[in-house]
């Protein structure tokens, strides 16, 4: 069983939402399924950390009110659910646009919600991984470009081929107990600042 | 009293197919309750008139009869079905007409509808004790045979997780078809009899309950040495398995016959006078019969057939019941249940071997029950001596 149905009791839920029948609804059935919930309404200036899951009503609310209000917990972003009045291309484009992760349209009925949640969690969890992951990767690719640079270099002002250029800076790495980067970026800029020498 | 003046409800039960014999016993237990309340007076002086439908245990059905219900009979409170599959036909009907359904069934739970007022357990409310008392009576490698629809699926994850959360193991699998008879058990019966499980949970419901129990003694199995423990098998089907092939197996349920209290003592007496025999008194029959209770009792606070109004009268109802003190709970329109577990004896009488303390919250949104929630802890029942 995945981990996002067995974790769903632990969530911190916020309901963006007037308290009227949709609203009482909803949080009816968020603590059904068992989730603790708080209910605000005007959109609040900031955003608690705590919130791992905001359901939000986006009915006639600019898209940039509710971005601003999203991204300043300061932590993680939270998943986000719209709760939509109208189904019109507007309100949907409203939607892409906060980056919600998952959608209910009112009226809200109780059966839904669950499979909601549990898709939005999915699909933020995995977002969240491929940013993580993307970060990663440019920064290994910076590091190749890096290190490559610098072998050059000391290919070009001692002689010496490939391997031998990557041995030396793996040497130094290991004796100055840092990372091969940072070794790699040391003779970037040595070079620079002796061939700048030059020109004077 | 003229049928004008009377408070007509639908009754959706099977009374033939494949689980008419459970279904008639709801059945029984609905038309009992009504016998009472009107004999009482009725409610508010006019007397409760059942329409009833049989949908032949045929999943379409339900759906069908109950929009007839609603639309030719005007009725708009309905109470019915067993299974899973028809609460799902029935479900988008009621809700859509704004009809009050009472479910007496125990079911998979993960469901709320504000039309549907549910009185069978949910896993929470069954499982857990089941699967406790088994690991600690019988031992921790367990073998899973099921009907194939989703209240076993859901029922054997419920039960994979609380048996490993105690450290016990899943030695087997198996889902069979509804037309699956006997012969059709025999294969697994034997696999289960070579591999020497310590029980077997069964989530075989129906007529085909009785051919796997039946199969189970054939190949040589025995339920005093490792029983199959079930929710649902009831005193009904026990009755038609035969005491030779029943003996020494297991349920878990909120109500067995062999309660020994002034309530069940009264509903059984009036089952009897009513039915002549309370051979096929079952647990759900049981909930049939105290939903039919609490619903007259709303009914005569609220005084009219409003949807609304007799659901806010029913949440956080009570009723001294057959199975002891029972309420809805206004949380989820689900109900606080007893629990208990009994094991047939040789004479096939389910007793009574282990209770829960008081009522347990109905938690039907529960993934994964906690097997040492001490609310769910059941103790020995001393045995009256008669």
């Amino acid at each position: 069983m995945s981990d996002f149905i067995q974790d769903l009791r632990d969530l911190h839920t916020l309901v963006v939402h007037q308290r009227d029948r949709s609203a009482d609804d909803l949080v009816q059935q968020i603590h059904r399924i068992g989730c603790n919930y708080e209910n605000a309404w005007p959109i609040p200036d900031t955003l608690q950390e705590k919130f791992d899951l905001v359901f939000i009503d986006v009915t006639d609310q600019p898209a940039s009110r509710i971005k601003t209000f999203l991204n300043s917990s300061g932590g993680k972003p939270p998943t986000v659910i719209a709760v939509i009045g109208y189904e019109n291309p507007s309100t949907l484009e409203t939607i892409f646009e906060i980056g919600a992760h998952s959608l209910l349209t009112k009226p809200v009925r109780a059966a839904g919600v669950l499979g909601s949640m549990l898709m939005a969690r999915r699909y933020w969890a995995e977002q969240l991984r491929f940013q993580k992951e993307q970060t990663k990767l440019r920064d290994r690719l910076e590091n190749m470009q890096k290190i490559n640079d610098a072998k050059f270099i000391l290919m070009r002002h001692h002689g010496i081929d490939e391997l031998e250029a990557y041995a030396v800076i793996r040497k130094q790495a290991m004796a100055k107990r840092t990372t091969t980067f940072e070794i790699a970026q040391s003779i970037i800029n040595a070079d620079g600042i002796l061939r700048n020498f030059g020109d004077h | 009293m003229s049928n004008q003046e009377s408070w007509r409800v639908g009754v959706l039960f099977s009374t033939s197919g494949v689980t008419s014999i459970i279904e008639q016993s709801q059945l029984n237990g609905t038309l009992l309750a009504i016998d009472e309340i009107n004999a009482a007076g009725g409610v508010r002086g006019r007397p409760i008139e059942p329409i009833c439908y049989n949908p032949d245990s045929v999943v379409a059905r339900y759906g069908e009869l109950a929009e007839k219900l609603i639309v030719e009979d005007r009725i708009t409170a309905l109470f019915g079905c067993y299974m899973s599959s028809s609460r799902k036909e029935v479900l988008p009907v009621v809700e859509r007409r704004n009809v009050l359904f009472f479910y007496p069934t125990l079911y998979e739970g993960f469901e709320y509808s504000p039309n549907m007022i549910y009185g069978g357990a949910t896993p929470n409310q069954n499982s857990v004790p089941l699967a406790n008392y088994l690991m600690n009576t019988f031992g921790k490698r367990i073998f899973f045979v099921g009907s194939d629809y989703i209240y076993p699926r859901e029922s054997n994850r419920v039960m994979r997780n609380v048996l490993r959360q105690g450290g016990g193991e899943v030695v087997g699998e198996r889902f069979y078809p509804f037309d699956t008879d006997m012969a059709g058990f025999a294969d697994v019966a034997r696999e289960i009899v070579e591999l020497q499980p310590d029980a077997i949970f069964s989530t075989v419901v129906g007529q085909m309950c009785i051919d796997f129990y039946r199969a189970y003694h054939a190949a040589g199995g025995d339920g005093r040495t490792c029983p199959i423990a079930s929710l649902t098998t009831n005193e009904a089907e026990i009755a038609a398995i035969g005491p030779e092939a029943a003996v020494g197996h297991i349920t878990a349920a909120p109500y067995f016959r062999a309660i020994n209290s002034p309530a069940n003592r009264k509903f059984l007496k009036a089952y009897g006078q009513k039915f002549g025999s309370v051979r096929d008194v079952t647990s759900c029959g049981e909930a049939a019969y105290c939903q039919m209770h609490m619903f007259a009792t709303a009914l005569e606070e609220v005084g009219e057939m409003d949807t609304e109004r007799l659901r806010e009268a029913l949440l956080g109802a009570t009723f001294d019941a057959p199975q002891g003190h029972i309420k809805i709970d206004p949380d989820n329109n689900h109900t606080y249940l007893q629990s208990r577990i009994a094991r047939v004896n040789e004479q096939g009488e389910f007793i009574i071997e282990n209770k829960v303390r008081r009522a347990i919250k109905p938690d039907p949104y529960l993934v994964y029950p906690g097997i040492h929630d001490w609310s769910l802890r059941t103790q020995k029942v001393a045995q009256q001596t008669v």
